[in-house]
C-alpha cells in the first residue's frame, strides 16, 4: 500500500486535508483528487490513508462530516472545515513555511 | 473541545457499531464509484474502471482496519476480541493452560509469600495515628528512674512513652499458661493516637505510683477469651497471681510496638511494684527493662531531635547515676548520649537476624520465577510453532503483525492474571508454615499478613513482568514466519530460530538452575552443620521443667531440693538435676574474674559465663567430668567456695597448668573483687547461650553456695515422652508445695530452636532448589522432545540408509552434553558469584565450598543426561518408514 506518485512528507497529509477543506466541503474522492491536481499529480494520497486521517481529523475537531447529495445524485459523507480545524491549519501552515524556509536556506548555503 | 469531541465520537463508534460500520462500507463505496467514473470518463470500459478502481484501493478490510485503529476506541474493542479469543484458545488446550497457570502459581505465590514476610517484617508502618512521626530514644534499654527524667526533661515531644514486654501466668497453680503482656507508661495509647474498640484505654491517670491493679485486653485476646462481649470490662484476670481489673480493650490491628510479636494484655508501668515486692524496680537504677519512643512535635526535625537529646543527655544521665557502680563505670555512665532512631515501623529483634537471609530467599524466589517463566516461554514457543499455520493464514488474509503479536500478549497476560491470583492464595499458606518456621517454643511469632496496597502491587507487577518475559519472545518469533513455507508447512522450516532459541531459553535454564543447587546446597550443609554439631551435652531425652513459687517463700530453697529429689525417684527418670540457668535459654549472667596464674586474661579479656547447677546436673545432661571432682553435700555455704569450670576456661586462665586446687576472684559489684574460689573439676565443654559461639569460658557453681534463690530449672533424664510425663511432674511439684505453676519442654526443642533461621533457611532454599531443578528439567524433556519431532525426517533418512538407533541417541546425546557444558559453565561463574552474599549466615563451609559446587553439578548433570536420554530414546526408536511418510 505504497504511496503511489510523490510521497508525503511525514505528518503533512492532515495539512494539506484541512487546506483542501479550506476552500469548500468535500468528500473523500474528491479531496484525493483536489490535491492530486493541485500538486500537479506529485501528491497522490490512497484511501488506506486519507480515510483514517479523516477519521483522525473528525476526532479531534478539526472537521466535521455532512451527508449530501454527489455529484451523481447519491448520498456522500462531505467534510468541512470546522472553526478549530481553520486555526489548526493556520498554525500549522505558520510552522511548514518556517521550517521549509529554514531547510531552504540551509540548502542554499554553501 | 477537541477531547471531548474525541470522546464522544469513539463512544459513538463503539455504541452505535452497527450504524458506523454502515458509515463506512457507504464512504468506501463512494470513493470506488467515484474512482471508477473518473475512469470512464478517461476512456476506460465500464468492468475495466471498477477493477481498476478496486486495485487501486487494495483490500477494502485492511483499509477498514486502518479507519478502525485511528480511533482509540478500537483499541478496547480489539482488545476485548482478544480476550474472548485468548480464552476460547486456552480452553481448546486445558492442559498447557493447566501446566502454566500452576507453575505460574507456585512461582509467584513463592515470590509473593516472601515478599509479605519482607513487607510485614521490615516495611510495614506500625497502625498507629502517623506512624512517620514516632521516634524512639536509642539506648540500650532504659531503667524506670531513667525514664522518668526523660519523660520530665525533654521538650520535643509532643508526646513520650515507655514500654516493655513481659509474659504473665494466667492460671493460679499447676501447669503455667502464658500471656504476652506490654508494660506501658501512661501517654502510651494517647501518644500513639489510638481509641478503645471498647471501654477505656490506660491513661496518664493510671500510671502513678501506688496505682490501682488496671489492664487493657489486645483485640485479638478479647475475641478469643471473651467473645469479644462488652462483659470482659470490669471482670478480672489474674496475672502471675495478682488480679487485675479490665478498663478496656485495644483497637483491632494494634500488636505493640515490636514487629513479629503482639501483647494479649497491657498494664501500667507503676503497677509492677505489686510483682516486685520491697524491691521494686520503680526506683532500681540499674534494672534494665524499659524501651522509650515520642512523637515529634509538629515543624521539629530529626536534627532538631537529635541536637536537644545530646544537650539534655549529661543532665538526664547525670541524675540517675547507679550509685552501686565503681567510680571509672559512673564516670562513663554520665557521659552516655541519647539519640533518636525513627520508630515508624516499630521495633524488632528479628529484623537484625533475618533482614539478610530474607533478601537471600528473594533472590532465590525470583531466579525460580525466571526459571518458570522460561520454561512457559518455551512451551509458548513450541505452541506458536504448532499454530504457524494459523499465523500465516491469519497474516495472509490481511491481520498485521502487530495485530497477532498484541493477541499473543493477551493471551500471556491471562495466563499470568491466572496464575497471580492462585499464587496469592498459595502465598497465604505459605505465610502460615513461615510463621511456624519462625516461631520457637519461648516465642511466638505474629506477623501482620493482611494484603496491604505494596503486596498487591508487587504481586501484579510480578506477574506483568512474567507475562512480558515468557510473552514477548514467543510473540515476535511466532509471528516472523516466511508465509509461503508456513502454509506449506515443511518439516524443515523450523529448526532454525525457534529451535536455537529454544536451546538457548534451557541453556540459562541449566545455569540458572546451578545457581540455586549451590545456594540450597550451602544452606543445607549450613545446617547439617549445625545439627550435628555436638553441643557439649547430650539434647535427646531431657525435660527441662521450670517451676515457679507463688510468692517469695523463705523456704523455696528446701522446696526446689525436694522437688529434685522426688522427680529423680518418679518411674522412668533416670536421671535429674537442677540448676539456674538451661543450656541455649538465651539467658546468661557473664562476669570478669581474676586467676591466680600469671599470664591469664585481664580486664574485660576475662569475661566468664556463670551458672548454677546441683551435683546431679552434669550427669543428666551427659556432660563428661574430665578431672576433679563434682559438687557434694559437703560444699555449702560455711566451707569453701569451689566450682567446676569447662576446658575453655582452664585453658584460658590457667594456662599450661592444672587448674585443679586453683583459685580465681569474681568481680562483683562495684568492681570489687569477692572471695577466692577454689576449682574442684574441670567438665567437657558446651555451648553456653548459641550453637554457633565459639565455646564460653564457663564457671559452674554449686547451688547450695548460691546467694540468692532462683535456681528453678530442672533438667530430667527419661525415655518417656513430654505428654506422658506432664501429669507426673505436675503431681510431683504440687506435692511438694501446693500452688507451684511448671511450665515443661524438651531440651531438644530448645536446642533446635537455637538453630531456627538456619532451618527455615535451608528448607525453603531446599525445596526452591528442587522446584527449580524439577522446572529446569522440563523444560530440557520438552526442548529436546521438540527438537526431536522437528528432525523426525533426518533422523527417518539416516536410519533409512542404515545408522544404527545408537548413533541416532549419539546424536541428540552430544547436542545434550554441550547444552549441559554451557550451562555449567555459566551457571558455575554465576554461582560463584552469587553465593558471596551468603557469607556470614553460613555456618562451618564457606560460600566458594568446591564440594558443594562439584555435588550441585553432578547431580544437575546426571538428572539433565536422564531427561536428554529419554528425550532421545524416543529419537532412537523412530520407525523410519513411518518418519519418512510424514507430510
Amino acid at each position: 500500500m505504497g504511496e503511489r506518485g510523490g510521497a508525503l512528507v511525514q505528518g503533512t497529509l492532515d495539512m494539506l486535508i484541512l487546506k483542501t477543506l479550506a476552500l469548500e466541503p468535500l468528500h473523500g474522492y474528491g479531496i484525493a483528487q483536489r490535491i492530486e491536481q493541485v500538486s500537479g499529480g506529485v501528491f497522490r494520497v490512497n484511501p488506506g490513508s486519507l480515510f483514517p486521517a479523516f477519521r483522525r481529523l473528525e476526532r479531534a475537531g478539526y472537521i466535521k462530516p455532512m451527508w449530501r447529495a454527489s455529484e451523481n445524485n447519491r448520498r456522500a459523507k462531505y467534510y468541512a472545515l470546522t472553526a478549530g480545524g481553520q486555526k489548526q491549519l493556520r498554525s500549522e501552515a505558520e510552522e511548514w513555511s518556517r521550517q521549509s524556509a529554514a531547510i531552504a536556506s540551509i540548502l542554499e548555503a554553501s | 473541545m477537541s477531547l471531548w469531541t474525541n470522546l464522544t465520537g469513539g463512544l459513538r463508534a463503539m455504541f452505535r457499531k452497527q450504524e458506523a460500520e454502515l458509515e463506512m462500507d457507504e464512504e468506501l463505496r463512494a470513493w470506488l464509484e467515484a474512482a471508477a467514473a473518473q475512469k470512464i470518463r478517461s476512456g476506460m470500459s465500464p468492468a475495466e474502471a471498477r477493477r481498476s478502481a478496486m486495485a487501486d484501493m487494495g483490500s477494502m478490510e485492511s483499509v477498514k482496519e486502518e479507519i478502525r485503529a485511528a480511533g482509540w476506541e478500537s483499541g478496547i474493542e480489539a482488545l476485548g476480541r482478544d480476550v474472548r479469543f485468548s480464552i476460547r484458545l486456552l480452553k481448546k488446550a486445558p492442559f498447557f493452560t493447566a501446566v502454566v497457570v500452576l507453575t505460574l502459581a507456585l512461582g509467584i505465590g513463592a515470590n509473593t509469600a516472601i515478599f509479605s514476610l519482607i513487607d510485614a517484617m521490615l516495611l510495614r508502618s506500625l497502625p498507629v495515628r502517623n506512624a512517620e512521626e514516632l521516634v524512639e530514644v536509642s539506648h540500650a534499654s532504659f531503667t524506670n528512674p531513667l525514664w522518668e527524667q526523660v519523660r520530665a526533661q525533654q521538650d520535643v515531644f509532643s508526646g513520650v512513652f515507655a514500654w516493655s514486654t513481659d509474659r504473665f501466668n494466667l492460671s493460679p497453680s499447676g501447669m503455667v499458661s502464658y500471656a504476652s503482656g506490654l508494660w506501658v507508661s501512661g501517654d502510651f495509647f494517647r501518644t500513639l493516637g489510638l481509641k478503645p474498640a471498647a471501654g477505656r484505654l490506660l491513661t496518664d491517670a493510671d500510671d502513678r505510683r501506688g496505682c490501682a491493679n488496671r489492664a487493657v485486653l489486645s483485640y485479638g485476646y478479647w475475641e478469643q477469651h471473651y467473645g469479644g462481649s462488652g462483659g470482659a470490662i470490669g471482670s478480672t484476670i489474674l496475672l502471675d497471681g495478682h488480679p487485675f481489673q479490665v478498663i478496656g480493650v485495644a483497637p483491632a490491628g494494634f500488636f505493640g510496638m515490636d514487629v513479629g510479636w503482639k501483647f494479649d494484655v497491657s498494664i501500667p508501668i507503676c503497677a509492677s511494684a505489686v510483682f516486685d515486692g520491697q524491691q521494686s524496680r520503680l526506683d532500681r537504677r540499674s534494672w534494665w527493662w524499659l524501651r522509650v519512643a515520642g512523637r515529634r512535635k509538629a515543624g521539629i526535625g530529626m536534627a532538631q531531635v537529635k541536637a536537644r537529646l545530646a544537650a539534655l543527655s549529661p543532665t538526664i544521665f547525670g541524675a540517675v547515676v547507679p550509685t552501686n557502680w565503681d567510680v571509672e563505670s559512673q564516670k562513663r555512665f554520665r557521659q552516655r548520649v541519647l539519640a533518636p532512631a525513627p520508630a515508624a515501623t516499630g521495633l524488632s529483634g528479628l529484623r537484625a537476624q533475618y533482614e539478610q537471609p530474607l533478601r537471600v530467599l528473594m533472590a532465590v524466589v525470583g531466579l525460580v520465577l525466571l526459571i518458570a517463566s522460561a520454561n512457559i516461554a518455551s512451551l509458548q514457543t513450541a505452541r506458536a510453532a504448532a499454530r504457524g499455520r494459523e499465523m500465516a493464514m491469519r497474516l495472509a488474509l490481511g491481520a498485521s503483525r502487530a495485530r497477532l503479536a498484541r493477541q499473543l500478549i493477551t493471551e500471556c497476560v491471562l495466563l499470568s492474571m491466572a496464575g497471580a491470583f492462585l499464587g496469592l492464595w498459595f502465598a497465604r499458606w505459605g505465610n502460615t508454615i513461615l510463621l511456624r518456621y519462625l516461631s520457637t517454643v519461648h516465642n511466638t511469632v505474629f506477623l501482620d499478613f493482611s494484603p496491604d496496597g505494596r503486596v498487591l502491587g508487587f504481586t501484579t507487577a510480578v506477574a506483568v513482568l512474567t507475562a512480558l518475559l515468557f510473552g514477548v519472545g514467543p510473540a515476535w518469533w511466532g509471528t516472523r514466519i516466511p508465509l509461503t513455507s508456513a502454509i506449506k508447512e515443511t518439516h524443515a522450516s523450523d529448526r532454525g530460530i525457534r529451535g536455537r532459541l529454544r536451546l538457548w531459553i534451557v541453556g540459562s535454564q541449566v545455569a540458572l538452575s546451578l545457581v540455586l543447587l549451590v545456594t540450597a546446597g550451602l544452606l543445607l550443609r549450613s545446617f547439617r552443620n549445625l545439627a550435628t554439631l555436638d553441643p557439649g551435652f547430650d539434647r535427646d531425652h531431657v525435660l527441662l521443667v521450670s517451676v515457679t513459687l507463688p510468692r517469695a517463700n523463705e523456704r523455696a530453697e528446701a522446696v526446689y531440693d525436694e522437688i529434685e529429689r522426688r522427680l529423680r525417684a518418679l518411674p522412668g527418670v533416670t536421671g535429674a538435676g537442677r540448676s539456674w540457668n538451661t543450656p541455649l535459654s538465651h539467658v546468661e549472667w557473664n562476669t570478669n574474674i581474676v586467676s591466680d596464674a600469671a599470664h591469664a586474661p585481664q580486664g574485660d579479656d576475662a569475661l566468664a559465663y556463670f551458672n548454677f547447677v546441683s551435683g546431679d546436673y552434669f550427669d543428666t545432661l551427659r556432660m563428661r567430668l574430665l578431672a576433679g571432682r563434682n559438687f557434694n553435700a559437703g560444699d555449702t555455704t560455711s566451707s569453701m567456695a569451689v566450682a567446676v569450670i569447662n576446658e575453655t576456661l582452664a585453658r584460658r586462665f590457667f594456662p599450661g597448668l592444672d587448674a585443679i586446687g586453683r583459685t580465681f576472684r569474681v568481680e562483683g559489684e562495684a568492681r570489687k573483687l569477692e572471695a577466692p574460689v577454689q576449682v574442684v573439676g574441670v567438665v567437657k565443654d558446651a555451648k553456653y547461650e548459641s550453637l554457633r559461639e565459639d565455646t564460653l569460658a564457663t564457671v559452674f557453681r554449686p547451688i547450695s553456695q548460691m546467694d540468692e534463690t532462683g535456681a528453678s530449672n530442672f533438667e530430667v533424664r527419661t525415655k518417656l515422652s513430654q505428654a506422658a510425663m506432664a501429669d507426673a511432674i505436675r503431681d510431683t511439684a504440687a506435692g511438694v508445695s501446693r500452688d507451684t505453676s511448671i511450665e515443661i519442654h524438651t531440651l531438644a526443642a530448645q536446642v533446635d530452636d537455637a538453630m531456627s533461621r538456619e532451618r527455615l533457611l535451608a528448607a525453603l532454599a531446599g525445596f526452591f532448589g528442587g522446584l527449580a531443578l524439577v522446572l529446569a528439567m522440563i523444560g530440557l524433556y520438552g526442548t529436546l522432545s521438540y527438537l526431536v519431532t522437528q528432525r523426525r525426517v533426518e533422523f527417518g533418512i539416516r536410519m533409512a540408509l542404515g545408522a544404527p538407533a545408537q548413533s541416532i541417541l549419539g546424536l541428540v546425546m552430544r547436542d545434550v552434553a554441550l547444552l549441559l557444558l554451557g550451562g555449567i559453565a555459566a551457571g558455575t561463574g554465576l554461582a560463584l558469584a552469587a553465593t558471596r552474599w551468603l557469607g556470614s549466615i553460613l555456618f562451618g563451609l564457606g560460600p566458594q565450598d568446591s564440594a558443594t559446587l562439584a555435588a550441585s553439578a553432578g547431580l544437575l548433570a546426571a538428572v539433565s543426561l536422564t531427561a536428554g536420554y529419554l528425550a532421545a530414546r524416543r529419537a532412537a526408536k523412530l520407525d523410519p518408514i513411518s518418519a519418512l511418510r510424514h507430510d
